[in-house]
């Protein structure tokens, strides 16, 4: 039981931090960004290439890495996003095109096999029967952390309400002076970095290869679906009902049966509230 | 129009008639052609690619053989968890009827290779697998010998004779040496280890060793944490494994990360990769891989080939390019025995293939599958020691050093 807790919160609090990234540029810029989880693999390589290559320490490759994939993010929407934002389907396309482009990129440069990031922490710890890695509980609190950073962000600074303003209603935030191109710009950076800082956090634990994006988009999507498209409490609710479903499906019945999770949420909620929990524009 | 149909078809006829010899001629010095169906982005791709150029150069540099070079041509199988056959299947039937090869030599997935094998069929081509270990690829010459008898299976040896060996492994050291009386048995959800699993509880249950669990997990399975669990529970003493596509790295990380009180080892296909101990930071430390090869006198061949491809390729080699090295060689010594490279003669001489090659001496039996066993071509069970040290613990005969445990648990 105990065991279940644990590894439910760890799991949901990655989760969280994918899935709020993938809502918040769709809530604010209707960007239905096929690239998310290639903010996080970047993330993940970036603090491979810094500590493997470049030699730096691995506190300043992290530290390094979330403003560089952030930026990136801003390159894509400014570059790429933004010409072509008019048109839902074109912005699929090419944020699909950018997912690919960095997935070949990485193997290119990378090549296939599976990198090692070192862990931040090197304790175990062992409580009530769980055995458990520092990393683990480091990747809990810092999605933790991260996700109350943007709440308070959200709510209490005036680049967050201009955000908030924007995603009520695009057209009324503008006459308000309100320049909202800056603010989608910002909001996918943003996103990004949230993506990659989940990333850096799982790395040492999980598996560094140029595809490690496409799962966690699928768990994204999977979550934004049942929490309803643009909702961050949504996304959070989402992601904790994933999260421990899995893993409860995992210690209860079979870690196989685990995966399917993500897919019967999402049919489930298509059927029965189309919508998802919160799944009202704008419901920050 | 029919001024110049006449004349022309004449002509036509003329140059088909003009001297058949210097057709022969052409035919019989144009190289023989070698499909390297493989899975080029990996390492067991890579591997099976550079071997076979180093076997060919070595046989093109004493003249090829019936004064025939060798040329190769490379197709991608592409990656098999997410591709599924159809890559594989179009590089095979590329390789077949478009380039036109005289063998292929290749194979990596037991499902990919599944999904080739009509294609390669319908081809008449020789197929030299070096990467495969289903048992139902070789039953498909038992079933239909006329049509699957191009069919061949170099290496590794199939996973039904890696289940044996590796139910030797578990009572003969684990729980003969090491007094072990109850493990776990976990595999990914793959075509080669779906019959495995069940045979290897029934072998251990047999010697009257405990299976409380005996689970298969997802190919794409990214936290193992449930798992150990479950077996930590058991009270499990070892935990045996069987992966290939599943990441191993995670695998052993995480259990390394949460000092999980039960030892590893079994099949772990990445594990057997030179480079892997430093791959996962050391995390692999006690962990045993079986694997085919390693740089050890397993042959008279084993160690200069080693050496050989290290110094060619910067980097050690894994299991295909020891089956991708001896392959080359294998069809050679078939034609030069045919004296032809016409399909039928060559798969008559290469059913009497006796050669010994980098992990060990090949011949085949019955359904053209890898003879194993003392004497023949073995799975070696080797233990990732301290600074990535590799130590065989197991066959007997074989050892070269003393089985360890995992630090954080009391050594035996």
């Amino acid at each position: 039981m105990v065991q279940i807790l644990v590894y439910g919160a760890v799991i949901s609090a990655i989760y969280a931090m994918l899935a709020v990234g993938f809502t918040l540029i769709f809530g604010v810029a209707r960007i239905l960004n096929l690239a998310h989880g290639s903010f996080y693999a970047l993330g993940a390589y970036l603090v491979y290439s810094l500590t493997a290559d470049a030699r730096l320490p691995l506190w300043l490759a992290c530290l390094l890495a979330v403003p560089l994939v952030g930026a990136f993010g801003v390159v894509v929407e400014r570059v790429l996003v933004r010409p072509l934002r008019r048109s839902m389907l074109a912005v699929l396309l090419i944020t699909l095109a950018v997912a690919l482009m960095v997935e070949q990129a990485l193997l290119l440069i990378f090549g296939s096999e599976a990198r090692n990031v070192p862990s931040m922490v090197d304790a175990t710890y062992h409580f009530a029967g769980v055995d458990i890695s520092a990393q683990r509980l480091l990747a809990l609190g810092g999605g933790v952390t991260i996700l109350a950073g943007l709440w308070l962000f959200m709510q209490y600074t005036r680049l967050g309400s201009a955000i908030l303003a924007i995603a009520q209603d695009a057209e009324a935030a503008q006459y308000m002076g309100i320049p909202s191109d800056r603010i989608y710009s910002l909001v996918m950076g943003l996103s990004a970095a949230i993506a990659a800082s989940a990333g850096i956090l799982v790395a040492p634990f999980q598996t560094v290869i140029p595809s490690m994006g496409l799962l966690p988009l699928v768990k994204a999507f999977a979550i934004v679906v049942v929490g309803g498209l643009g909702s961050i409490p949504g996304s959070i609710l989402g992601a904790l009902l994933l999260g421990y479903s899995e893993t409860i499906i995992a210690f209860q019945v079979s870690i196989e049966w685990s995966q399917i999770v993500s897919v019967a949420a999402v049919f489930t909620t298509l059927v029965l509230r189309p919508s998802g929990f919160f799944g009202k524009r704008a419901s920050f | 129009m029919k001024r110049f149909l006449f004349p022309s078809i004449a002509v036509a006829m003329l140059a088909l008639a003009a001297d058949p010899a210097d057709r022969v001629m052409a035919q019989q010095t144009k190289p023989i052609r070698i499909g390297v169906n493989t899975a080029i982005q990996a390492q067991v791709g890579r591997d099976a690619i550079d071997s076979v150029k180093m076997a060919i150069d070595e046989i093109n540099a004493q003249g090829g053989v019936l004064g025939r070079k060798f040329e190769m041509i490379v197709a991608d199988e592409g990656e098999a968890a997410t591709d599924g056959p159809k890559v594989g299947i179009a590089a095979v039937n590329k390789l077949t009827s478009e380039d036109h090869v005289d063998v292929l030599i290749g194979g990596y997935d037991s499902g990919v290779t599944l999904g080739e094998l009509p294609h390669i069929a319908r081809a008449k081509t020789i197929f030299l697998g070096i990467g495969s270990a289903s048992p139902a690829i070789q039953q498909k010459v038992k079933e239909d010998y006329e049509r699957y008898k191009y069919i061949f299976r170099v290496n590794p040896i199939n996973s039904a004779r890696q289940s044996q060996a590796l139910i030797n492994f578990i009572t003969g050291k684990l729980k003969g040496d090491l007094g072990y009386k109850k493990m776990s048995i976990i595999g990914e959800n793959a075509k080669w280890v779906q019959d495995m699993v069940p045979a290897i509880k029934k072998g251990a249950q047999a010697a009257g060793i405990e299976v409380p669990v005996a689970e298969f997990f997802d190919v794409q399975t990214a936290d193992f944490s449930p798992l150990f669990a479950k077996v930590k529970d058991s009270g499990s003493q070892y935990l045996i494994v069987i992966i290939s596509h599943g990441s191993s790295d995670v695998f052993v990380k995480q259990w390394y990360d949460a000092k999980v009180p039960v030892p590893i080892g079994g099949i772990d296909v990445k594990g057997m990769d030179a480079n892997f101990f430093d791959r996962v930071g050391g995390k692999s430390i006690a962990e045993v891989s079986a694997n085919f090869v390693l740089r050890a006198p397993l042959t008279p061949v084993t160690v200069p080939w080693w050496d050989k491809f290290v110094s060619l390729n910067k980097r050690p080699p894994v299991y295909t390019a020891a089956g991708a090295y001896a392959a080359v060689y294998i069809y050679t010594e078939a034609v030069k025995r045919a004296g032809s490279t016409e399909t039928d003669a060559v798969v008559k001489e290469l059913e009497k293939t006796d050669f010994v090659g980098p992990a060990g001496r090949v011949q085949f039996d019955a359904t053209h599958d890898v003879k194993d066993g003392p004497g023949f071509v073995n799975l070696l069970f080797v233990q990732w020691q301290a600074n990535g040290e590799r130590v065989v613990v197991w066959p007997k005969e074989l050892v070269t050093g003393k089985m360890i445990n995992p630090p954080w648990l009391a050594q035996n």
